[in-house]
């Protein structure tokens, strides 16, 4: 009796799921014909932070109006839970034209799956030049370029010239090395309680310590050896002991978020990502915030070039499903090609597509610190996360132990070596 | 019941109150200080519990920045249909449950109650494809079919009626009312206070939901306020004075409904019946 | 006409009527959450002797997802706190609502305003209440420790920022945001017992406590197993509020089993596994429930 019933429940199931397979694709996108009888086809376009990414609108709407036959339908999705949206749309099988993947480390996930479309014809086809592309070839999994890197990003040093000013020391240079930097942050730190200025500022993601260990782009996080990111686990300890930084236990309990401190003036550097300038700017530009800012070259580890940076690229791919894939296709190479790239530095977003002037019309952008083309340039930069199919488990790994460091629970060299076995486990599956 | 206390011991007892009052209302108190401050100001340490300059105009700029009558309008609708659907069917469901005998009766309310125990996550793809095929994503009515039917409605409700005497409804039986006169006209008047407790459950729940209208909705003019508040909350920096000023107001429609809703829980109305 | 001649006279059976009676009642309810959220688990829970990646065919791999998950540290570690976690949880949170049902229940001054002052912590948005419980439970700053160092406790734990002390933090909190939702369950359940009881009882000379074991206590008991079986249930998968506070650290030690299930199936898409932790998480659950219906059949009075 029992067998029966989980025999036809099994019967059932895989007959829904069937169905729902072949149903898939047959959604709301789809195509209208007008008068004319030239078809408009819709394409979906998931996409995050749509209010404060105003690129993504001008994008859109600068696409619709070139391509009269093509209307872009914009899903809006929270940050946080985009990836998992996208996830639960590509596998559900709802409409979905254009895969916009957030963490360039997840690409590998939807493109074993055989979700992303190879790209490699339609770039030859129509004869796109490559080489303008920040880590394009990072793309090209077993063969397949299965996204085109649309927006980057990379890491700087943020620095409030009024401290430097009040405390004599020289502007931060362009090359500087890590412990010329925490050498600086002594300097700059000065005042007690809550007027205490801080020197440094490293944020409590296990990026801000562990992307400095993989500058020289010899290591990655997929380790599965750690033991070359003591130098800089224990250069973060000595400055929480030291104060020039700020407890990690402090921001972590208090929810500091890296900008405040930084636009309310208590802190004198700040390594940080490209995309905290026009974050900067708007504040500025709303009175919220009046720090007199500067933008300095990361530093970089001894023996390195200065102007070797880390960074990440967002890249846009075809959702192998779709119906409208040429369609789909128009609207990649416009949005991660000139016209793209030059919707993107009005925004003061830093394009994937660059060519000799990105940089200098970038750092003409209203509001962007003196100096800022100087700092921006990049001698190499190196993917945070290398584009595997393991770098988000291990990097969840990683963030897990990283906090066992840096609230002292722990010997940094046992947590090194835990995060060395527990990366074995990961990729030897 | 009404008995003098002891004068010490109501002190006491007001006293323990007031202390918890006191400490469970410190983060409403936190949320509206937060909501009149600057994003900058909100994590300053220590804790200011008085904004230096209240940013009042974070309460304008709320209704500038997103539609938020559009979302206010979709969260009252779903959640007043998802209310009445539920308490209607689940106390009717319970009812069955509770005060029917029927083959296979245990067995299927173990299968209710032991769905409650796998996390949505895991479900939520299986269920998602579901209601691709029958094209019921981005619409409200897929959303309601998905919540209107969980347990623990069914749970709430089949413990109100066990506790109404089986004698009680033989007496009904007996004057010739049917099983579902005896569901309308005495189960459910006796269980005023649980059925309140439910509206109350589920009117909280869907008002606050966020992950189910987040997978479902994609279209702008079906949002929630839920979503609402979570477009203030970005990738790289969060508006937190404007998340905690719709979080504020979002507050307002829950607590007037619990107000109301709690005037039921005054003894003595529910026995009324039974003494007849 | 009585019920029974009726049935007869349409053919049925008195018993097939009683089924068919008591089917009507369960159907409305039942097709929804047949076709909703039944199929949907079945088949997740299916997923567990499969390997799946969400997308391409699901293929069959017997119980190797168990004897992975039951490989991994981090899982078997978060069966553990899960069972810590939901132990204290159900207990103090019994208690506390079960008294503070008690005590609104009576005539006291602004009821209605102390009830929907305790119940507030359920409704608020569950980031002010991670926000605000980080800053209470800060280490070396925050209100919680400054008290207890103003008591004479000269090293207070470090509550969040420490693993022996992160779950008890959790529990504390979530302590806090469960009493109020269950004393509403109790204070409904108090209004379901018949005053003439007590009435009785004053005359048989029962007070105090005496009246509240005669009377309370075992007229209460529908509601109990219902509160402890919603505590087991809720704590057992307790997520968002983790998520937000601690995001299962430091290191892994506040991990519980649905933080795993869901990183399982979000960070490394492998449903297979997650669906196999969430199996062990069902039949934990399962378990404790067939153990408290048969405690219910033993002592709940109806």
């Amino acid at each position: 009796m029992k067998k029966k019933f989980v025999k036809t429940m099994a019967v059932g199931l895989t007959a829904a799921m069937a169905a729902t397979t072949l149903l898939a694709g047959c959604g709301g996108s789809g195509s209208d014909k007008t008068e004319g009888g030239s078809e408009t086809v819709t394409l979906t376009f998931p996409v995050w932070d749509l209010a404060s990414n105003p690129y993504l609108d001008d994008i859109v709407s600068g696409f619709e109006e070139s391509h009269p036959d093509i209307k872009i339908n914009v899903v809006d999705v929270a940050a946080s839970e985009y990836t998992n949206k996208l996830s639960v749309m590509l596998n559900g099988g709802a409409d979905c034209d254009i895969v916009y993947i957030k963490d360039a480390d997840g690409t590998p996930s939807y493109a074993e799956k055989g979700q992303l479309e190879d790209l490699t014809e339609y770039a030859e086809k129509d004869g796109i030049d490559t080489s303008k592309y920040v880590s394009y070839d990072a793309f090209n999994l077993d063969g397949k370029q299965v996204a085109v890197p649309f927006k980057t990003d990379y890491y700087v040093l943020y620095y409030n010239k009024d401290i430097f000013d009040a405390a004599g020391v020289e502007y931060p240079s362009n090359d500087m090395t890590w412990s010329e930097w925490e050498e600086m942050c002594k300097k700059l730190t000065s005042g007690e309680g809550s007027s205490k200025i801080y020197g440094g500022y490293l944020h409590t993601w296990q990026a801000c310590v562990e992307n400095w260990a993989v500058q020289d782009g010899e290591n990655t996080i997929l380790g599965p050896d750690y033991s070359f990111m003591k130098p800089y686990y224990e250069m973060a300890l000595r400055m929480q002991d030291e104060g020039t930084i700020m407890d990690y236990s402090t921001l972590k309990t208090s929810n500091i978020n890296y900008a405040s401190p930084f636009q309310q003036g208590t802190v004198a550097t700040l390594p940080m990502g490209t995309w905290f300038s026009p974050v900067m700017i708007a504040k500025k530009a709303a009175g919220e915030s009046d720090v007199n800012w500067g933008i300095a070259t990361l530093p970089h580890p001894d023996g390195v070039p200065a102007g070797s940076t880390v960074g990440s690229t967002t890249p846009m791919g075809i959702n192998a499903n779709s119906k409208y894939k040429d369609q789909a296709w128009e609207f990649i190479k416009y949005a991660c090609g000139e016209e793209g790239a030059s919707k993107l530095i009005a925004r003061g977003q830093m394009p994937a597509y660059q060519d000799d002037t990105t940089m200098e019309s970038l750092a003409a952008y209203e509001g962007m610190p003196e100096g800022a083309a100087e700092a921006m340039k990049t001698t190499s930069i190196v993917l945070d996360r290398p584009i595997d199919s393991a770098s988000a488990e291990v990097n969840q790994m990683l963030g897990e132990e990283h906090s066992l460091i840096m609230i002292k629970e722990k010997p940094i060299d046992d947590v090194l070596k835990e995060m060395s076995d527990r990366s074995k486990e990961i990729q030897g599956e | 019941m009404v008995k003098k206390k002891n004068p010490v011991t109501r002190v006491l007892i007001y006293v323990l109150l007031i202390a918890l009052t006191v400490i469970t209302l410190t983060p409403l108190i936190w949320m509206l200080s937060s909501s009149l401050k600057l994003d900058s100001e909100v994590f300053s340490v220590p804790i200011k519990w008085i904004p230096e300059n209240p940013q009042w105009s974070n309460y304008a700029k709320i209704w500038e920045k997103i539609p938020l009558l559009t979302f206010t309008f979709n969260s009252v609708k779903l959640t007043v249909i998802i209310t009445i659907i539920q308490v209607i069917t689940s106390s009717f469901a319970a009812y069955g449950f509770a005060k029917c005998k029927f083959k296979g009766r245990n067995i299927l309310f173990l299968l209710y109650v032991a769905t409650m125990a796998i996390p949505w996550q895991v479900y939520m793809l299986p269920q998602y494809s579901l209601m691709n095929t029958f094209h019921l994503v981005d619409t409200h009515i897929g959303y309601i079919l998905m919540q209107s039917f969980n347990a623990f409605g069914v749970f709430l409700m089949r413990q109100a009626f066990i506790s109404i005497p089986d004698e009680l409804l033989e007496a009904a039986r007996i004057d010739g009312l049917s099983e579902y006169g005896i569901y309308a006209k005495i189960a459910l008047p006796l269980s005023k206070a649980s059925i309140t407790t439910l509206v109350i459950f589920t009117f909280v729940t869907i008002w606050n939901d966020y992950m189910g209208p987040m997978i479902y909705l994609n279209t702008e003019t079906k949002k929630t306020l839920q979503l609402g508040i979570q477009m203030f909350i970005g990738q790289y920096s969060t508006e937190y004075g404007l998340v905690m000023a719709v979080s504020v107001l979002a507050l307002i429609p829950v607590l007037v409904i619990f107000l109301i809703g709690q005037k039921q829980f005054v003894q003595g109305i529910a026995s009324s019946g039974i003494k007849g | 006409m009585s019920g029974k001649a009726k049935a007869k006279k349409k053919g049925l059976s008195l018993v097939v009527r009683q089924n068919l009676i008591g089917y009507s009642f369960i159907l409305p309810n039942f097709i929804g959450f047949f076709i909703f959220i039944f199929i949907p688990v079945i088949f997740s829970l299916v997923l567990s002797f499969s390997s799946w990646d969400g997308f391409n065919e699901i293929e069959f791999n017997g119980l190797n997802n168990f004897i992975d998950i039951f490989h991994d540290r981090v899982f078997v570690g978060a069966i553990w706190k899960t069972a810590y976690f939901s132990f204290f949880t159900v207990i103090f949170s019994m208690a506390a609502s079960l008294i503070l049902a008690l005590l609104l229940n009576q005539k006291i001054k602004a009821r209605g305003l102390f009830r929907c002052a305790l119940f507030f912590p359920y409704v608020a948005s569950v980031v002010a209440v991670s926000v605000v419980f980080n800053a209470m439970l800060q280490p070396d700053y925050g209100p919680v420790n400054e008290f207890l160092k103003f008591i004479g406790i000269a090293n207070p734990p470090g509550w969040l920022a420490s693993t022996d002390w992160v779950i008890p933090g959790l529990i504390i909190v979530n302590v806090w945001r469960n009493m109020g939702y269950f004393m509403i369950i109790y204070l409904a359940g108090l209004q379901n017992i018949d005053q003439s009881l007590y009435e009785a009882a004053e005359i048989d000379g029962a007070k105090g406590w005496a009246r509240f074991w005669k009377i309370t206590w075992p007229l209460l008991s529908p509601s109990t197993f219902f509160v402890v079986m919603m505590l087991i249930i809720n704590s057992f998968k307790v997520f968002d509020l983790i998520y937000l506070m601690t995001q299962g650290g430091p290191g892994t030690a506040s991990t519980m089993m649905s933080q795993y299930i869901y990183n399982q199936a979000f960070i490394s898409w492998d449903y297979g596994k997650s669906s196999a932790a969430a199996m062990i998480l069902f039949l934990i659950v399962a378990l404790l429930t067939a153990f408290q219906f048969k405690a219910e059949k033993k002592f709940v009075n109806y």
